[in-house]
């Protein structure tokens, strides 16, 4: 490899509500962004966007939101309509990856009606509501399997929310688990690039493909594709260092290759092992043939 | 009981009674004060039910142990709770000294144990819940197994119990119970999955702190705020305990994403401010908002010294007392339990000797810093079941730089909460580069290593231990299954000719024509899927990996064993097996 001092790349993930929303482990997904970019020579900076900061759609690349106890979620939902509303809308529609998880994916829907008190207003990205029907009715709890483009997802849920899709694209479909609502079999949902799922555990770590997904997504957002990716490196990085690494230096594209594959035995086998515990086989062994 | 300590004063129902422990005595010294006088003809009706689900209880758990499948307190006591809902409450108003309730995220086992220490070194005669399990069931169990067929306690003249009692039956427990002295010690979030959010938790033990007599007297961690707070629900006496030594500040360095569980005031939901910071949440706080600080505590630590691993010298002082005491356990959060116990030996009126022998001469509890010798090794056992608790192990443990070995146990089941998310949560970049072995093992031994490497473990410095081999590992893709699974993800990836949509799927062909151009070549120690390049291959199970970890610790060296909660009885099980623990419940009783 060429000096893997200059990181070629660099993305900027905007953590939503860090303090608040930060239950079921989320901290794994941001921990398993830094290191995927990290061992690619991308450099990503988190930076957290906690209750009152403005979000300016230009100054992020990637975003994410987590999940976070009933208490903290009112406090986040007027923030999140009344402040970064337009800004993460705005984001939204431009094509940045929103990764949005639990609590985090039931605010971007229309609206969450808890067993008693008034409905939590949601941003309406997703044309999905949520309703909690009570104490009564159990909890949507274990561990969770889905399918997504192609291959599988897998995670754990925790909600007592039942989350019902209008017209959005659900995430994938369930294969073993209860999902969006335990009824229709979909889970989570997709508006671009912006997807709400329930899984966690933390998602990222064991889904190494979902983590490249929206890792190249952001970059392709960012970089255009291939072809047009020397101009745009100079478009971004050339003009701040005044040209001083011309790409005549090591006689190649100072943008090969920016998701190299990475050694994802272990990430793969954990994978599969939950696929092995849910009694899908098939997709288990599938999965190991991923890494 | 056997010890013949000298008598002791002891308030109750506002009288000072002055006791003597005679066997004599005992069984037929069961005061009846106008309250329980009432409960009396309550109680003679009822007997015959108590005595037929004593009677019950006590079979089932006889048969339970014959069979092998456990210490069969849990399985009487559901068998008694069956046949008569409120045995606990029928058997608790027995007890001479009446009952006390230990809760709390951590340190429930070893709080309640150093208090049943200090009781039984004051001359009484301790129960407890001691084989672990802490809900009602075990409660019913523990007291079914110490009664007679007619319903009544066998010896409950000196009798006192101290009952550790899971979060979330607080509510349950104090309703059928009464106790005299309720401690709380901490709240954390911990196997969300089962107890819901930390909030509902608090709500619970409100919901307790309400429904108490004002003669019952509430021992709180000043430090937690929401433990704090319990005491503004609450007309009675409430002791509060502390940590006052503002040299334990974790300030604003490496630690500062630790995850923190009470973030805001209850009165007015702006953020708490620290003064001073433990860990976690746990330290002086204050509310910017409305002003709400943390209350001054009666019974505190005001100098905590680590020495070695194994024990703090810790100066305590209490309105009566400033003395200086050695807890034979290391951590933070084992200060805590001691306070937590002090401050209720203190709401019991005991004398300051058996609370320095109590604690001092304190035997660590089930998997709680216990010590065991192995093939010239020392094993010691540090149960970790949340992400505070594993926190605080790994604090105690990486502290200096020495080089530790390491058994971790990572299980899912029921008992440690079905969601492993919160590993994530633990700060397991401390332990980076100062491991001298490491071994993996439990049913999510796979989470635990990706952990791990995502903390910058190298995947060579681990030794993974699988509870059983992957059988998808075992067979690989016919070629139609290959092809079935290529074409489903060409299809979708057609739809965005984006730069890595080869690289990111490293089996199709487009990246392997990368790679013969020699483009983003893979990185070293790339391995493909074969039963040998597993990260897991090899060895499977408990016993093995107990093997493993023990093997890679060198003779005459300590390895530290970090087990969840079955992860632990499942240690115990092997430890038993080979003769060097002794099955933990038939331990006598005091």
């Amino acid at each position: 490899m060429n000096e893997q001092t200059m990181p070629r790349y660099s993305l900027t993930l905007g953590h939503l509500y860090p303090d608040q929303l930060n239950l079921y482990g989320d901290r794994g997904n941001i921990l398993t962004l830094r290191r995927r970019c990290e061992l690619r020579n991308i450099e990503l900076r988190v930076v957290g966007l906690g209750i009152g900061d403005a979000l300016a759609p230009d100054e992020y690349d990637m975003l994410f939101i987590g999940g976070g106890q009933d208490k903290e979620q009112a406090p986040v939902a007027q923030d999140l309509y009344e402040i970064k509303g337009i800004g993460l809308w705005a984001a939204i529609e431009d094509d940045m990856p929103v990764l949005a998880v639990c609590g985090g994916y039931q605010l971007l829907a229309h609206y969450y009606r808890p067993a008693e008190g008034p409905d939590m207003r949601g941003l309406g990205v997703f044309d999905a509501w949520t309703i909690h029907k009570g104490a009564h009715v159990a909890r949507c709890i274990g561990n969770i399997a889905i399918s997504w483009n192609g291959q599988t997802l897998v995670g754990f849920e925790n909600h007592g929310g039942r989350t019902y899709l209008g017209t959005a694209k659900p995430l994938g479909k369930v294969l073993k688990g209860y999902g969006n609502n335990a009824e229709d079999h979909t889970e989570g949902a997709v508006y671009r690039n912006t997807f709400g799922t329930y899984l966690h555990g933390s998602l990222l770590p064991k889904n190494p493909h979902f983590a490249d997904h929206l890792i190249s997504l952001a970059l392709y957002r960012k970089y255009g594709a291939i072809d047009g990716a020397e101009e745009a490196w100079y478009e971004q990085e050339g003009e701040k260092q005044n040209g001083s690494r011309p790409f005549e230096a090591n006689g190649r594209s100072p943008v090969p290759d920016p998701l190299a594959p990475l050694d994802d035995t272990l990430e793969w086998e954990a994978h599969a092992s939950m696929l092995e515990r849910l009694g899908l086989y098939q997709a288990a062994v599938a999965a190991l043939h991923s890494s | 009981m056997g010890k013949q300590k000298p008598p002791h004063t002891m308030k109750r129902d506002g009288r000072i009674r002055r006791q003597r422990s005679s066997a004599g005595e005992e069984q037929s010294s069961v005061d009846h004060t106008s309250v329980e006088s009432y409960r009396y003809s309550r109680r003679r009706r009822s007997s015959l039910r108590a005595g037929l689900a004593v009677l019950g209880g006590r079979a089932a758990g006889a048969l339970s142990r014959r069979l092998h499948l456990g210490g069969g307190t849990s399985i009487a006591g559901v068998v008694a709770q069956r046949l008569y809902p409120d045995i606990v409450g029928h058997l608790s108003k027995q007890l001479r000294y009446g009952s006390v309730l230990v809760t709390g995220t951590n340190g429930k086992t070893t709080t309640s144990g150093f208090i049943a220490a200090i009781l039984s070194d004051a001359g009484l005669r301790v129960w407890r819940n001691r084989e672990g399990s802490n809900l009602m069931r075990g409660v019913a169990g523990a007291l079914v197994i110490r009664a007679q067929p007619n319903g009544s306690l066998r010896r409950s003249g000196q009798a006192i119990s101290v009952f550790e009692v899971d979060e979330a039956v607080v509510p349950q427990f104090v309703e059928s119970v009464h106790p005299r002295v309720v401690a709380f010690n901490n709240l954390f979030r911990d196997q969300l999955d089962r107890y819901g959010e930390v909030d509902s938790v608090a709500a619970r033990w409100q919901k307790a702190i309400r429904m108490l007599p004002d003669n019952t007297t509430v021992v709180l961690n000043a430090d937690d705020p929401s433990i704090a707070v319990l005491g503004d629900h609450f007309d009675g006496r409430v002791v509060y305990f502390g940590i006052d030594d503002g040299e334990l500040h974790l300030g604003d360095g490496a630690e500062r994403h630790q995850t923190i569980d009470t973030r805001t005031c209850p009165h007015c939901g702006t953020d708490y401010s620290y003064d001073t910071r433990f860990y976690s949440h746990l330290g002086h706080y204050f509310c910017p908002g409305c002003g709400y600080t943390r209350p001054q505590p009666s019974v505190r630590a005001v100098k905590v010294a680590n020495e070695g691993l194994d024990r703090l010298r810790v100066g305590v002082e209490t309105p009566e007392h400033k003395r200086e005491i050695i807890i034979p356990l290391p951590g933070l959060y084992n200060v805590y339990n001691a306070l937590a116990a002090i401050a209720v030996a203190q709401a019991l009126e005991i004398s300051w000797g058996p609370i320095a022998t109590g604690i001092e001469q304190f035997k660590p509890v089930f998997g709680r810093g216990e010590r065991v010798q192995a093939d010239g090794r020392t094993l010691r056992l540090l149960l970790a079941k949340n992400p505070t608790g594993f926190n605080e192990v790994l604090r105690t443990l990486f502290s200096d730089s020495t080089p530790r070995h390491v058994l971790f146990i990572l299980n899912d089941n029921i008992a440690d909460g079905r969601d492993i998310s919160w590993i994530w949560d633990v700060d397991f970049e401390r332990l980076v580069g100062y491991t001298g072995s490491l071994t993996v093992a439990g049913t999510r031994a796979l989470d635990l290593a990706l952990r791990l490497k995502y903390a910058g473990v190298a995947l060579d410095d681990m030794k993974i231990v699988m509870p059983a081999p992957l059988r998808a590992a075992t067979r690989s893709l016919d070629a139609k299954e290959r092809r079935k699974l290529r074409r489903s993800r060409s299809v979708k990836s057609t739809k965005r000719q984006a730069i890595s949509t080869a690289e990111k799927e490293p089996s199709s062909e487009a990246s392997e024509q990368l790679h013969e151009e020699g483009i983003g070549g893979r990185p070293q120690g790339y391995t493909h899927t074969s039963q040998q390049g597993r990260a897991s291959a090899g060895e499977y199970g408990i016993a093995k990996a107990l093997d493993a970890a023990i093997s890679r610790t060198p003779v005459g060296e300590t390895l530290f064993i970090v087990p969840t909660y079955t992860g632990l009885l499942e240690v115990h099980r092997q430890l038993e097996r080979r003769g060097l623990t002794p099955h933990y419940w038939e331990e006598k009783g005091p």
